[in-house]
């Protein structure tokens, strides 16, 4: 009787360990969604400003289509490195 | 009841016409579920600490778990000096989440599914910010965007791409919400559009997603104002703490 007890115990702790394990796999989903969201937005948010600036630089100085395209590339370059930098910082959480 | 999934983010006018100079000031369902919002939010505070017992009620026990929630986030991403912009962050986390929780509900307008509210909401934060940086750290503030340990030929090119990231914060961050609110309800409108349209015989499995697809929004609402929050923190520390 008494080992019956003792299995009935430990089962229920693995049991309960169980639940806990899928409470936080549940949470992290939760946030790595928010993260990808997140990181998919920093990449593109720096290119389209990168591209408005060099537009209005054109219209500015009379350059049309040059400032445009290499503000193009900058602000890709500027997508890349938040991209990175985001990246960095979830690992140094990690 | 029209099957258009964009009509649901029309704004019109509610009353009467109001104009201010050039400025149309009319009351509408914008405003109107704005108020609604900030109206259930403050009721929200007032019932939950209208009566401070040692065991909580419900409401008082979702206000503490808020208030905890908010403070929290804040102590982890921005340290402590940022504890004096509590106010305004939980603000800003209660606004945005209320906005797009009673978005969630049938026949609601979603205030934040529109690019100017949350463009707004960014560009406040984004010139609180930067004044707060520049009022801390004077002049020196603009070390943020030197990096570190760049070669100096490399220097003009780096510092160019460091204002356009600067600068794309306000973009992302209220692209992110603007999207993902505008998209989630399309997509909610346009399976609602299926059921009707396969009617009794096919319109069950389109029925099954909507209903996955509103736990999914909700999810993503709840998501979408905590991200908005923290990324605020994030920049708020970027201002308080320079190089950390």
């Amino acid at each position: 009787m008494k080992n019956l007890k003792e299995i009935s115990t430990r089962l229920e702790i693995a049991k309960k360990n169980i639940k806990k394990n899928k409470i936080n796999n549940q949470g992290s989903n939760a946030a790595s969604l928010g993260k990808a969201l997140k990181i998919s937005t920093e990449l593109v948010a720096a290119v389209v400003v990168g591209s408005i600036i060099g537009f209005l630089l054109d219209n500015w100085f009379d350059t049309k289509p040059l400032l445009t395209i290499c503000f193009f590339f900058i602000g890709t370059f500027a997508g890349i490195r938040n991209v990175f930098k985001l990246a960095k910082n979830m690992n140094k959480k990690l | 009841m029209t099957l258009n999934p964009m009509h649901q983010f029309e704004v019109y006018r509610i009353g009467p016409e109001i104009n201010f100079g050039s400025i149309n000031l009319s009351f509408t369902n914008a405003s109107l579920f704005m108020a609604i919002s900030a109206s259930l939010i403050l009721s929200l505070l007032y019932l939950g600490t209208k009566k401070k017992s040692l065991i909580p009620s419900k409401i008082q026990l979702i206000t503490e778990m808020s208030y905890t929630f908010v403070a929290k986030m804040i102590n982890d991403t921005a340290g402590s000096s940022a504890k004096a912009f509590f106010p305004f962050i939980f603000t800003l986390f209660m606004f945005v989440l209320f906005c797009n929780m009673v978005g969630m509900l049938p026949y609601s307008f979603t205030v934040t599914s529109h690019i100017i509210v949350t463009f707004a909401l960014a560009a406040a934060v984004f010139l609180g910010v930067t004044v707060i940086g520049f009022v801390k750290h004077g002049i020196k503030y603009l070390e943020l965007f030197v990096p570190k340990d760049v070669p100096i030929i490399l220097l003009p090119l780096i510092i160019v791409i460091e204002i356009i990231s600067y600068l794309s914060r306000p973009v992302s961050l209220s692209v992110r919400l603007f999207a993902n609110m505008m998209a989630g309800h399309t997509m909610l409108k346009v399976f609602g559009g299926f059921v009707i349209s396969l009617g009794l015989l096919g319109g069950w499995l389109p029925l099954g997603f909507s209903v996955a697809l509103t736990g999914l929004e909700i999810l993503v609402a709840f998501l979408q104002a905590y991200v908005f929050a923290i990324l605020t923190c994030i920049y708020l520390n970027d201002a308080l703490n320079l190089h950390h």
